[in-house]
């Protein structure tokens, strides 16, 4: 897994690619729970290059976005396709997340 | 080569051997993108329930993987000697809850039994056997 930042109007993009398993999905939850722990944070998570997701990854989606609540900071999802949008079909997450279709929605979104 | 076994001991460090081993079988037998993830989604959720339940005692295990293509067919086999444990059994999580309530638990096995097309489970002595199927066609 590797992760990319980039800001662009006051929102972060962090593209995830790679695979998220076990092992990686600590890495992303560490700069995640970071990024939206400040109060008011925007924050877009671009899973385009994405090959999976495993449950360990969705455990780490799930802690960001309920602190994300909790610091009124936006998350947004965007890039979610194929195999990693039937991972989210399949867990139920599509309904439970903000979830733009391009990483400019979703800079839109959560700006 | 149509048969790999890899052994690792019963903590996370040692995953990545696994997914590497997956990935070096896929490439000599060609499989599919969408074939290798989501065997490597179902290891990832096995090996992660055995570290965190299959055992109690803090000492070294060993857990082996054998992976094979027959009939158009992958196949991953773990065996371990943790404590009883049959996923077919395990309960599908609340999938519809909202945000506050949503638990990850049960989580991996729901993947494990959606993203598989056959899975078999045996107990034989004191250990688990535990054969996952991928369809090479689907």
């Amino acid at each position: 897994m590797d992760l990319n930042e980039e800001q662009a109007g006051g929102v972060t993009v962090l593209q995830v690619m790679g695979r998220i398993d076990s092992t990686t999905a600590p890495v992303l939850g560490e700069r995640l729970t970071a990024m939206v722990g400040a109060a008011g944070a925007r924050v877009v998570v671009d899973f385009s290059q994405l090959d999976y997701i495993s449950s360990a990854g969705f455990r780490i989606l799930l802690l960001a976005a309920k602190r994300a609540d909790q610091t009124t900071s936006k998350l947004v999802l965007c890039g979610v396709s194929g195999k990693v949008r039937q991972l989210f079909d399949l867990g139920g997450f599509l309904d439970l997340f903000t979830i733009a279709h391009t990483r400019e929605e979703g800079i839109a979104a959560a700006g | 080569m149509s048969q790999t076994e890899t052994a690792i001991r019963n903590c996370r460090e040692e995953f990545p051997r696994v997914v590497d081993a997956v990935d070096r079988f896929a490439a000599e037998h060609r499989l599919s993108q969408g074939v290798v993830g989501d065997m490597q989604v179902a290891l990832d959720e096995i090996l992660t329930n055995i570290v965190d339940y299959g055992y109690t005692d803090h000492a070294d295990h060993e857990i082996r993987i054998r992976l094979r293509v027959i009939d158009n067919v992958l196949e991953a086999a773990i065996e371990d000697d943790g404590f009883p444990f049959n996923p077919l059994e395990s309960h599908a999580p609340d999938v519809s809850a909202q945000l506050s309530e949503r638990r990850a638990g049960g989580l991996g096995i729901h993947f494990v039994k959606n993203l598989m097309t056959e899975i078999i489970y045996d107990r034989v002595g004191n250990r688990n056997l535990l054969v996952l199927r991928k369809n090479l066609t689907t």
